[in-house]
């Protein structure tokens, strides 16, 4: 069947069981081609279930209760370390004290720095680009150089040239080589973004910018190639969720920075999976959907409105802040990622390494899974799996590591805790 | 280009700028800015947000604020406050809580607080204009 190769499938006992208390499983409608009807939903499958169990699903005593309903069908992708296609590895910017936005002047240049937004730039992207593009507008500015194309540097440039401004991006690599598209692609906003020392104004900056970000990155669903989506994700357990940790984090103890309850309101909530209705053979789950980035749609875009907006792209690498006074632009956004460490001298930035490991897409199993420190997000542009935390450090793991090379005993730790789970599950 | 195009291009220069000719920076107190402060609070804070930044639907009253109103006479800022805010009972503003709004707004912009107070008469705001700001 066109799409199905290196997935495998499997229609639960407990839905054929469902559908037949149901009478929705007719003898004229086989077991075969209920199968063949949930393949043919695609990433829709799921919903489909729950359309076809919606007697069962009636008898529900309250609207808490539907929330919960059964989502017993999955298909299990074929996740096995020899599928992997792709490793990559990101070095997040991280500063304790959040991202840098102060100005200097170089020279007759004024430069708006804007850089070191840890492991929430994707997520915190259009927010941080209204700040800084706010600021530079109300000089009145007509004219920028954009320094950086990676998901900073581009939302920032979008987001002058939507202000009004000319712009010209100056980078050494546009998008799909920039150390932006090695991240895992999800809503990650208050993820390494700062310690908590930052300080309480840092807290409110990062929720309008989190808001802003959220409500902009709202307005590319739908479009075509699903540029930004939503899947469910399952959080997955041995044990209950609230089960301290056995062991304290090792020292030095990194206080990082937690805002998420500050934008509780707009984001989905976790949902309780009753073990009757979880798929997994797994004590305690939860549900969530989740906002991912599909990089190449989305990648696409960015750079063809930046292109269809006027926009121009200089190919160019600088070596050092003197280097400014050859850009025409008088006023300068400086957003190039991990990279101001070298090319700015700037030692407050602190490599938190993260790999992600890539298998080839399945469209027919859209969902993610978290489990034993392990996260796998299947979308448009391929399986994403990362092993967030495998042994257990908390938001300390990858701190001050600046190994941007490929570990594959990592890659193959972080399949293989799928590999097991999707064999438990189909066996 | 000769003198008479000169003559008749400086003419023209002047006669499409007639307010702003004379145009000066503003002055305001602090005790006004602090008076807008207040009023600020009870009045604009919930559609504006508690420090000016707006949301995604509702504009900020700082950064791209001073992009729409730098080098416009205040007396027009203070008419439209005065005729379209608040969204949700506008016209309700006095004429004495709109120069303290404006006095507020100047400062939230980083232009400095002066010793002469913000005209509270019609037209004094006329030659007074939103200045651009600095870099920061």
């Amino acid at each position: 069947m066109p799409g199905l190769q290196g997935c495998q499938t499997v229609l639960s006992v407990t839905l054929q069981e469902q559908l037949r208390t149901a009478g929705a499983l007719t003898p004229s409608l086989s077991r075969r081609r209920i199968f063949t009807g949930g393949l043919a939903l695609g990433g829709s499958a799921v919903l489909g279930a729950d359309h076809l169990i919606e007697p069962g699903a009636a008898q529900a005593p309250s609207g808490a209760a539907r929330l919960s309903a059964p989502r017993p069908r999955l298909f299990l992708p074929t996740v096995q370390e020899d599928q992997i296609s792709a490793i990559k590895v990101c070095l997040r910017p991280f500063r304790a004290q959040g991202p840098r936005y102060d100005v200097e002047k170089i020279g007759h240049k004024t430069v708006f720095h804007h850089y070191g937004h840890g492991g929430s730039g994707w997520s915190l992207s259009w927010g941080s680009a209204d700040y800084v593009i706010g600021r530079v507008a109300a000089t009145l500015t007509k004219r920028v150089a954009v320094i950086g194309c990676g998901i900073i540097g581009l939302t920032t440039a979008l987001t002058a040239q939507r202000a009004g401004m000319a712009v010209t991006i100056y980078t050494r690599d546009l998008l799909p080589r920039t150390r932006s598209v090695r991240a895992n692609g999800s809503w990650t906003p208050d993820s390494r973004i700062a310690l908590t020392s930052a300080g309480p104004a840092f807290a409110d900056l990062w929720e309008r910018m989190a808001r802003v970000s959220w409500a902009s990155y709202r307005q590319y669903l739908g479009l075509p190639g699903l540029p930004i989506d939503f899947v469910e994700t399952y959080a997955l357990s041995d044990e209950p969720f609230d089960t301290p940790k056995a062991e304290p984090p090792p020292p030095p103890t990194l206080d990082f920075a937690r805002y998420g309850t500050r934008i509780h309101d707009i984001i989905p909530a976790s949902v309780p999976v009753a073990p009757q209705d979880n798929p997994f053979p797994v004590a305690h789950a939860k549900r969530i959907s989740k906002m991912i980035f599909n990089f190449g749609a989305y990648g696409d875009h960015l750079l063809a409105e930046f292109h269809q907006a006027g926009g121009k792209i200089v190919m160019r690498d600088f070596h050092a802040p003197s280097d400014l006074h050859t850009v025409a632009e008088g006023t300068i956004i400086n957003c190039p990622g991990f990279a101001a460490r070298e090319w700015w001298k700037d030692d407050s930035l602190i490599p938190v390494r993260g790999q992600t490991n890539w298998l080839p897409p399945c469209p027919e199993a859209r969902y993610g899974v978290a489990y034993r420190g392990a996260v796998m997000l299947s979308k448009s542009d391929g399986i994403m799996i990362q092993g967030y935390d495998l042994d257990g450090i908390g938001e300390a793991a990858g701190y001050n590591s600046g190994f941007e090379h490929p570990d594959r005993r990592e890659a193959n730790r972080a399949v293989g805790i799928f590999t097991d789970l999707f064999r438990r599950t189909g066996a | 280009m000769s003198r008479r195009r000169l003559r008749q291009g400086i003419a023209i220069a002047l006669a499409g700028i007639p307010a702003i000719a004379f145009a000066r920076a503003p002055s305001y107190t602090t005790a006004q800015a602090d008076a807008g402060a207040a009023r600020y609070t009870q009045a604009c804070a919930l559609c504006h947000g508690p420090d000016l930044a707006g949301s995604f639907e509702t504009p900020a009253l700082t950064g791209r604020f001073v992009q729409h109103w730098a080098g416009v006479p205040l007396s027009a800022l203070a008419a439209y406050i005065q005729r379209a805010m608040p969204l949700t009972a506008p016209g309700t503003l006095s004429r004495t809580d709109v120069i303290a709004l404006t006095a507020f707004l100047l400062r939230a912009n980083g232009a400095p607080p002066g010793h002469a107070a913000l005209p509270a008469t019609p037209h004094g705001l006329d030659h007074l204009i939103f200045p651009v700001s600095e870099a920061r």
